[in-house]
């Protein structure tokens, strides 16, 4: 274990104690304490099937946290659900279905903002990383290329200038062209003052945009760091097959 | 022993009640006798709801019309052929087998394979419509709207035709508590809990509805025959859907899967409507619909769940005993391959999950399939157990292509499929869940449940390792999640399948739960003779316990091969290291 | 002429009945058992307007307005607990049926009331005289439709039924108030409802069980049609013309059992009705 775990001086964005969370009988999550500092990308990382995902899907209170509490800028919000968790400023790109393929893309941009007064200047902001969203508002989601609906997934979680970001392995199956984009328009995010945690499999962008990294093995954090010249090697040996 | 002695106290209880039956209509009033002869028939309609919603959970309004047929047809004999003794018999006949023979062509309708709940539920308003609209259109024949009055059934008095519903509603009430505690009729239970499940036991769920929606109907005719001989008139309003509906009311009220409850609910509701639908017609009604409705949102299992706690004293029957079966040789005949998949592909509308999967898997073998998420590897699976899964290529077990087969009818031919998430029937117990898995080699009796429980060695030493064994009698909703795995693998491995699926067995397990399932599966393939699939994430377990590992990356086969082979590709270490696309 | 302006006017009638129906199942995969009960509070609304004196058409948001309220009740008290067990929803929502039949009863006494139309006599089309007010009932089964079709395609409250529908969790992910969309979406069902029952009263007798006979014909058309009121159009005009047909040249008594049938057969051959067209 590492220096992750340590107390940072300001007030955690996120932070997790003790979390234990699952399905049914099954524990997915279990015990875990992380916390993500203000204005950092996190990167969470591991192998599939330990419970990187389930850990969001807690996060955003879409399931309930058996045990443990989760606290936002100090503020305890265990259970409150993913609503609660939108108008505190925290918005979550999944992983599993993550767009509505029948609705334009104007309509999936609209569904993330609580009303349509903020729509123009939402749109204005997304524009500026991801232009050709301009020119095919009335096109449906379900349409648009692999990369183009990763990449309207996170305009989408920008639309609502969020103060945390919670991203799903948004790099799966993507071409180097559309992640260097999509890495640009996180880190410009991150100069905003966004705290962001991805989950992520891809280690070339963890290492070209995060600040640290955690990896996850059976529920639990397995290891942990600041991204440094190490952290190729040390996350390689808990990737290996 | 225990059990037949509970045997024998339901048969006492049963004459018991059949004496009170004969001996009632002394102290009732013709008032009583009339209203009571008429609520125990309609408590018989009650217990065929009970068994096909209750226990086989299939939602039903269609009872009063299979009732309605039965009753018609025996008054329109009795009206318009005769109504001697050999004309009531003929009615007595008809009465039992039109409804089954409209039973049977409304269980064909229904369910057909991947019919949903929901659709048996819709049939069952449109049949006591149709029957409803049939005796409309009658004319003189069914009397249309008014129905058939008038007519002279069997020569018996207001008392004599309480003895007789009184002791038929008892001998089917009593028939019915011991189909559904034999092993059969806790067939229906786990059809109702989980019909995948069931089918890939190799049981043909469809039928075993069809068949028992066939049945039932006959019974429901029986109980029509009865009613219009004791009441003298049948009205259309006898078999319509508004009917339906009230049986259903009194089978939810008493208790729905419990047989004893929808009785009482039948006749208490019966009497007490009659007693109070004179003073205050409207308010009794009011009443019955808002218990109703309290019943169904915070009493889902009726009123008969207040008295439930008061079962606790009773011991439950002691579990069967454990028999190994005697160890075969897999029964080889030929020498293809077990499993072999030629350019299988798998698409979703324009999205290909599966591409040019070509695969051979020969006994002894234990195959890991590894890959990321949304790599094929479930769809993969899906492919090998049902014939309608894949979208081109060949399937083949045993050299039989399997395309256009059920899952049944597959897994017959000697495949045993684990699920994912485990997939047991959650209202049965430990031991008649293996029953269960049983089921197609030895056929479950009607009415009585075995004192033994056969398993092939290899289930049995499963159960061992695992502590189930000393929990046969454990009701399954009460077992952790890894011995719900376990059980789940004891009765895939209780199929005695040549090759065994099983889709991520150690997801949420402990190390110990996962080194036990890990040495099973090394003894079943190694020593038995068995081949398996394992889909699983976990790679120290792929590397410790696989003879061959097959990777799967974007629908297609990227690499077969050894232990060895497989870590060192470079294909595999890019995949994990997160890059991998082309 | 006339054959084909029953075949449209009934179609018509029928789409304004399964409106309600249709809203609620659409949005939240509830059939409401209770529909035929709404009917018979709109067909009530409508009698109590007319006793009290005042005009017939001040029934229509009369009934809007007493089964919205209605619905806000039901939906928060009955139903919400049953979303996880839709088979019992019907069964509770049967139950309320019952129950509100019975206060109606009490209210009102069991007798058949009788309404002014609200456009008595005949037009002239084509040459052949026709009920005005079955015309009149397909102008409004238009209204309500395109009406409806704003309300899903138009607004924002539309769109988040709609996100609902098409993927719950994600609309949850993103923020939507998913318990009051469901409140919404419940009124204005049963608000549909109470609107159709209303509408109906011209046309048939009002009586304290006049919504069953609605009832089981709007689930089938609803079940066939699927989710959407295009679909929903077309399997009016498809089941109710040929209900009208049968009844015409066959039997009338065919004529009433001829949707649920066709429905039944449908339902069998494409198990999700015309909407997988």
């Amino acid at each position: 274990m590492s220096e992750v775990l340590e107390t940072p001086v300001t007030t955690a964005k996120l932070a997790l104690e003790g979390v234990t969370s699952g399905y049914g009988h099954v524990e997915i999550i279990k015990d875990l304490s992380l916390e993500v500092r203000p204005g950092e990308i996190f990167a969470l990382m591991g192998k599939n099937g330990m419970g990187k995902t389930t850990l969001l899907k807690t996060i955003v209170g879409l399931l309930p946290a058996r045990r443990g509490r989760i606290l936002l800028d100090g503020a305890d919000v265990t259970k409150r659900g993913p609503k609660a968790l939108v108008d505190r400023g925290v918005a979550y790109a999944p992983q599993e279905q993550p767009l509505f393929q029948d609705l334009s893309i104007r309509d999936n941009l609209r569904l993330a903002l609580p009303s349509d007064k903020a729509l123009a200047a939402g749109l204005e902001r997304v524009y500026g990383h991801f232009p050709f969203l301009a020119d095919r508002l009335a096109q449906k989601a379900g349409t648009l290329s692999g990369g183009e609906q990763k990449m309207l997934i996170i305009a989408r979680a920008m639309m609502t200038e969020p103060d945390l970001l919670l991203i799903d392995e948004i790099s799966e199956g993507l071409q180097p062209t559309v992640i260097e984009r999509i890495a640009a328009a996180l880190k410009d995010e991150r100069a905003n003052g966004t705290t962001i945690l991805i989950v992520e499999q891809h280690l070339a962008f963890v290492l070209g945009i995060a600040d640290r990294w955690a990896v996850m093995k059976l529920g639990q954090i397995d290891d942990a760091g600041a991204i440094g010249p190490d952290t190729e090697a040390r996350v390689l040996e808990h990737l290996r097959l | 022993m225990a059990r037949r002695r509970r045997g024998l106290v339901l048969l006492v209880l049963a004459l018991v009640a059949a004496a009170v039956m004969l001996a009632a209509p002394a102290v009732l009033d013709r008032f009583s006798l009339n209203v009571l002869t008429r609520a125990m028939i309609f408590a018989i309609l009650a217990i065929t709801v009970d068994l096909l919603w209750g226990f086989a959970g299939i939602l039903t309004f269609g009872q009063a019309a299979f009732f309605g047929v039965g009753a018609y047809a025996t008054a329109m004999i009795l009206t318009h052929v005769g109504d001697s003794a050999p004309y009531v018999a003929l009615g007595l006949v008809a009465a039992v087998i039109l409804p089954m023979v409209v039973g049977a062509m409304v269980g064909w309708l229904t369910f057909y394979p991947g019919s949903s709940a929901f659709y048996a539920t819709i049939i069952s308003l449109v049949v006591p419509i149709v029957v409803t609209q049939v005796i409309y259109s009658g004319g003189t024949f069914t009397g249309s709207s008014s129905g058939l009055v008038g007519y002279w059934g069997m020569p018996l008095s207001l008392e004599g035709y309480f003895r007789l519903a009184g002791v038929v509603l008892v001998a089917v009430a009593f028939a019915a508590l011991v189909f559904v505690r034999s092993d059969a009729g806790r067939l229906l239970t786990a059809i109702r809990n989980n019909e995948t499940r069931c089918a890939y036991l190799g049981i043909n769920t469809q039928r075993i509805k069809i068949l028992l929606t066939v049945v039932l109907a006959g019974v429901t005719g029986l109980a029509g025959f009865l009613y219009a001989n004791a009441s003298g008139m049948v009205a259309p309003e006898n078999a319509g859907f508004v009917f339906g509906t009230e049986l259903v009311v009194w089978t939810a009220l008493g208790g729905r899967g419990t047989i004893v409850g929808p009785v009482l609910g039948a006749v208490g509701i019966g009497y007490l409507s009659a007693e109070l639908s004179g003073d205050l017609p409207f308010l009794w009604q009011l009443l019955i619909g808002t218990l109703f409705v309290l019943v169904i949102i915070v009493l889902p299992n009726g009123l008969a769940a207040l008295v439930a706690p008061l079962k606790a004293w009773r011991k439950p029957p002691p579990p069967p005993t454990l028999v190994a079966l005697p160890v075969t040789v897999p029964r080889r005949t030929g020498t293809a391959p077990l499993l072999a998949m030629e350019k299988v592909e798998k698409s979703y509308g324009s999205q290909k999950v599966l591409a040019d999967i070509t695969l051979t898997v020969a006994p002894g073998e234990l195959v890991s399939l590894v890959g990321p998420n949304g790599a094929g590897k479930t769809t993969l699976m899906r492919c090998m157990t049902d014939g309608a899964a894949a979208s081109g290529g060949t399937v083949r077990i045993n050299g039989t292509a399997i395309a256009g087969m059920l899952p049944d009818a597959i897994v017959a031919r000697g495949i045993g499929r684990k699920f994912q998430v485990a997939s047991v029937f959650e209202d049965l117990t430990v031991a008649e869940c293996l029953r269960m898995a049983r089921a197609c080699h030895e056929t479950p009796s009607l009415v009585a449940a075995a004192e033994t429980l056969a398993l092939p060695a290899s289930a049995i030493d499963i159960l061992r390792l695992t502590g189930l064994d000393r929990m046969l009698a454990s009701p399954v909703s009460l077992l952790s999640h890894g011995q719900k795995q376990s059980l789940e693998l004891a009765m895939v491995v209780s199929l005695e399948p040549e090759l065994i699926l099983l889709d991520e067995p150690t997801a949420g397990l402990t190390k110990t739960e996962r080194s036990t399932i890990g040495t099973v599966l090394k003894t079943l393939t190694a020593e038995r003779g068995m081949a398996a699939i394992l889909v699983e994430h976990d790679l120290d377990f792929v590397r410790e316990i696989s003879s061959r590992i097959v990777v799967l990356h974007q629908g297609r086969l990227v690499v077969d091969g050894t232990v060895e082979e497989a870590v060192n590709a470079d294909i595999v270490k890019r995949i994990y290291s997160g890059g991998g696309h082309e | 002429m006339s054959l084909f302006l029953d075949v449209v006017t009934s179609s018509a009638v029928l789409f304004i009945v399964a409106t309600g129906l249709l809203t609620i199942f659409g949005v939240l995969k509830i059939i409401n058992f209770a529909h035929g009960a709404w009917l018979t509070v709109g067909g009530y609304c409508a009698v109590a307007t007319t006793q009290t004196g005042l005009s017939p058409w001040l029934a229509l948001p009369v009934a809007f307005v007493v089964g919205g309220v209605l619905g806000i009740l039901t939906e928060r008290f009955i139903v919400r607990p049953l979303y996880a067990r839709p088979l019992d929803a019907i069964l509770a929502t049967w139950g309320l049926g019952i129950v509100i039949g019975q206060l109606i009863t009490l209210i009102f006494g069991r007798d058949v009331q009788f309404t002014p139309s609200l456009i008595p006599g005949t037009v002239d089309v084509f040459g052949t005289a026709y009920s005005a007010y079955r015309l009149f009932a397909l102008l409004a089964a238009v209204v309500l439709g395109l009406g409806f079709a704003f309300l899903m395609e138009g607004t924002r409250l539309g769109l988040s039924a709609r996100a609902v529908i098409m993927n719950e969790t994600l609309a949850r992910i993103l923020g939507l108030d998913t318990a009051k969309i469901r409140t919404v979406t419940f009124m204005i069902g049963t608000g549909l409802a109470g609107l159709a029952g209303v509408l109906l009263t011209p046309l048939t007798s009002v009586d304290p069980n006049m919504g069953v006979a609605w009832l089981v014909g709007s689930f089938m058309l609803v079940m066939v049609a699927g989710e959407s009121f295009g679909t929903l159009a077309v399997a009016c005009l498809l089941l109710g013309g040929a209900q009208v047909v049968v009844s015409t040249y066959v039997s009338p008594i065919l004529g009433g059992i001829t949707i649920a049938v066709l429905a039944a057969l449908i339902l069998r051959l494409s198990p999700k009705g015309f909407s997988r067209a």
